[in-house]
């Protein structure tokens, strides 16, 4: 039986300082699933994820069309709806950068931020939920006595695990990454790789990928962007 | 050539930083050669007794402590009216302003950046007139009108420093905290704000040292050269730019003018503690807000 849908995109276009970078383009996203977004350097990727969770609107020069629903509670809202809360969006559906975006605070600060920014003020739950979400990335053996240093001291391949842990202490239920392992090793990439595989068990996960032999390994189905369309491969 | 000035730029701004160093060190010295003697108790307090005066028990007429003290309580509210002003303006022209109304705002703070200080003077001693003619008659030049003018002096390098370190700030900081779920303002206090303290400080100091040094605007807003420590914000008041300007215009003998010097002194010494407890406060707040767990 087919997985349930979970985002619907209909007819979206989207416009970047005068550059057409998605043209009428519909498609489809199934619940726990990770889909692979492949396509030439510049056509657009790392924008199409943008229009998923609004973050476009925080950039100038952009205009979109057409409609985003996703799936919360059974029930498909448009993103794009006036009344819909963008930070509530946000909450929802998590992101994570290309290249590693520690916020420079303590490391305990960064992951646990998300919870703050939603009213968490129970600092035990807050602790534990940090602690979870570390061990989740396999982070915490190596941090736990650390914490209050600065996240910007971590290396690499340990910021980008800590920028995953922060994207998931709020259990998203949606979860985009922007080449999340361009800046990390081969080992480094191997655990997020087995991390994302775990994650889609709830969590539906769209991942901006050039490794070929990691869509392989990891994708249930692979997207191409090219010409402003995305088309299944 | 190319080679050549490879070479010789470095050694000219080499140069240049000596000079710069060489002058400061020079005035400093000069300073400290000609008042240093003088910096004593007896130039604070006079003949009075230094606790009594310290606890406000007895006025001093014959030394410095209400020069000090009307400087540092100027200086403190003109700062303390500038900073949270020319901050919140500042985050509105970095952060929301867009088109036509950046623009426009952007002119008016330029040209209130570029008003001579006399004019600042001016309009402070104007405000009096207003306020004691259709408020209060007991509103007279004080402390209080004082403090507002000089904010108003320093209020475009606030603004300036606030708007330049928010806009200066990556777009991926910008947009991190935002990708999160922050929402505009919490972004703003969050993350923005603790990363852009370094900048806004300078400008702090700049305001500092702005309003402890000025004499023109306090002059036409409520400065004396006698009243002793003001008991209030509508008193008169004593302040050390004013004593030394009065000083070295009109000295008797060549130990009056010795204690002009030490004013300098002082006047140093007060800028020097307000640029520290600026600092201090600057990694305090920046610790409190992100590194602690």
């Amino acid at each position: 039986m087919e997985p349930p849908v979970k985002i619907r995109i209909n007819s979206l276009s989207f416009c970047y300082n005068g550059r057409k970078v998605l043209r009428h383009t519909s498609v489809s996203f199934s619940t726990n699933s990770i889909t692979a977004i492949v396509g030439p350097s510049g056509t657009g990727k790392s924008t199409f994820l943008m229009t998923l969770n609004r973050l476009w609107e925080e950039l100038p020069n952009c205009s979109l069309q057409g409609t985003v629903e996703i799936r919360f509670n059974g029930v498909f809202s448009n993103i794009y709806e006036r009344e819909f809360a963008v930070e509530k969006l946000r909450r929802q559906v998590g992101m994570v950068f290309q290249t590693p975006n520690p916020l420079p605070m303590s490391i305990f600060k960064n992951v646990a931020f998300p919870l703050e920014l939603a009213g968490e003020k129970e600092k035990d739950f807050i602790r534990a939920r940090v602690e979870e979400a570390l061990q989740k990335v396999r982070l915490w053996d190596e941090v736990k006595d650390r914490l209050s240093e600065s996240a910007l001291s971590l290396s690499g391949g340990q910021q980008q695990r800590m920028c995953i842990a922060r994207a998931m202490i709020l259990q998203p239920e949606i979860l985009l990454l922007d080449e999340p392992t361009s800046s990390l090793d081969h080992t480094g990439a191997e655990a997020i790789e087995q991390l994302l595989l775990q994650l889609k068990q709830n969590c539906t996960i769209l991942v901006v990928s050039h490794y070929l032999d990691q869509v392989k390994r990891i994708a249930d189905r692979v997207v191409e962007l090219r010409d402003g369309q995305l088309c299944s491969r | 050539m190319m080679r050549f000035l490879e070479k010789v730029l470095p050694l000219f701004s080499w140069l240049c930083g000596a000079v710069l160093v060489a002058a400061i060190s020079s005035v400093t010295g000069y300073l400290l050669f000609k008042g240093l003697r003088g910096v004593n108790l007896g130039l604070l307090f006079g003949t009075t007794d230094p606790v009594a005066a310290l606890m406000l028990r007895q006025q001093v007429f014959d030394g410095l402590f209400p020069a000090m003290v009307g400087t540092l309580s100027l200086v403190l509210m003109s700062v303390g009216w500038a900073i949270p002003i020319g901050i919140a303006a500042g985050i509105y022209l970095a952060e929301y302003a867009r088109g036509r109304t950046k623009m426009i705002f952007n002119l008016l703070f330029d040209i209130l950046a570029g008003l001579p200080s006399v004019i600042i003077g001016l309009f402070g001693f104007s405000l009096t007139l207003f306020l004691n003619r259709h408020v209060s008659e007991a509103l007279r030049p004080c402390l209080l009108i004082s403090s507002i003018a000089l904010a108003f002096l320093v209020l475009p390098y606030i603004i300036r420093t606030t708007q330049l370190a928010f806009e200066s700030l990556p777009v991926q900081s910008r947009m991190t905290a935002r990708a999160l779920g922050a929402s505009r303002l919490q972004n703003i206090v969050h993350v923005l704000l603790p990363q852009a303290f370094p900048g806004i400080s300078s400008g702090v100091i700049l305001a500092i040292g702005r309003c402890a040094e000025d004499t023109i605007v306090i002059m036409l807003t409520g400065v004396v050269a006698s009243a002793g420590v003001p008991r209030s914000l509508l008193s008169p008041y004593e302040a050390l730019p004013f004593y030394i300007y009065y000083i070295s215009s009109q000295y008797g003998d060549q130990q009056e003018l010795a204690r002009g010097y030490s004013a300098a002194i002082l006047l140093l010494i007060i800028c020097l503690f307000l640029f520290s407890l600026a600092f201090l406060i600057k990694k305090g707040a920046r610790y409190r807000t992100l590194y602690r767990p």
